[in-house]
């Protein structure tokens, strides 16, 4: 089994260097027009109703399915075409670092819970350099079993499949 | 019963089995002292395992012995990537986002 892929079951980190202004990075997580302008994902749009840029400030907004290829998707997974999303900055420096809590309620039958991405920011040069750490996964089961421990069960799995697997 | 994979580890006993077996074959016995789980449990915690795929068994004479197997590990795998490619995705989108904001930007400060 991929090291990186079982490694990354407890913390997905992604990293990436924009040619860009710290502020403009900043104002693309900060500002309603800026998150709806990339937020997504692939074949929705968000729509934010509120977007407080404090520590404790509120992020509430709807993702939508964009395309009749999505919303035919989601009709047939039982889902509605679009749902609601609330937010809150728990953490925020500016144009440096700031964590979003997600509170995940939507999910029906699963208890309410929480999950956290952490933006990091730093100017290299002309650039910027974005780090992305998803603290929980947006996946019911998923987190469930993170919160029972089990991302430390992969790690061990890791030592038992990493080098003798084959995809 | 067919359990995925996420649900064959979701009980905390046979996550404890599974990593009894990460050191490789295993009669019921060992399981049952290294796992500290009573033999009864571990015997159904194991049919379990058996039947979602993740542990096999092997008769050797009289003794069964269980391993796991690399398959649903390798599902867990898949549905890790398939998340990273949303966030790689999403990210992607807001680098082309950048550029757009980029781009307006300069050309307000041509017309100004």
């Amino acid at each position: 089994m991929n090291t990186e892929n079982i490694r990354a079951a407890s913390r997905i980190v992604i990293e990436r260097v924009y040619r860009a202004t710290l502020d403009d990075v900043w104002e693309l997580w900060t500002t309603k027009e800026g998150f709806e302008s990339w937020w997504g994902p692939e074949g929705f749009r968000a729509e934010v109703h509120s977007l407080d840029a404090r520590v404790g400030g509120e992020l509430r907004y709807d993702m939508i399915a964009a395309t009749p290829e999505m919303v035919a998707e989601m009709k047939k997974m039982g889902q509605p075409p679009s749902h609601g999303v609330r937010s809150r900055f728990t953490e925020l420096r500016h144009n440096e670092r700031l964590v979003l809590t997600n509170v995940i309620d939507f999910l029906p039958g699963v208890q309410p819970y929480e999950s956290t991405i952490v933006v990091d920011l730093a100017a290299v040069g002309a650039s910027v350099r974005m780090s992305v750490t998803l603290g929980e996964m947006h996946d019911a089961q998923f987190t469930r079993m993170q919160k029972e421990g089990f991302t430390s069960q992969l790690t061990k799995l890791d030592a038992r499949f990493g080098a003798t697997t084959t995809k | 019963m067919q359990l995925d994979v996420f649900q064959a580890l979701s009980d905390p006993t046979r996550r404890r089995i599974v990593e009894t077996l990460l050191d490789g074959e295993h009669q019921v016995g060992d399981v049952v002292e290294k796992a500290r789980i009573h033999q009864s449990g571990v015997s159904r915690h194991l049919r379990i395992l058996h039947e979602s795929g993740f542990v096999t068994m092997r008769p050797d004479g009289q003794r069964r012995l269980y391993a796991l197997r690399p398959e649903p590990f390798r599902e867990l795998e898949a549905w890790l990537d398939r998340y990273r490619r949303l966030w790689e995705s999403r990210l992607d989108r807001f680098g082309a986002a950048l550029e757009k904001k980029q781009r307006k930007q300069s050309k307000r400060n041509k017309g100004s």
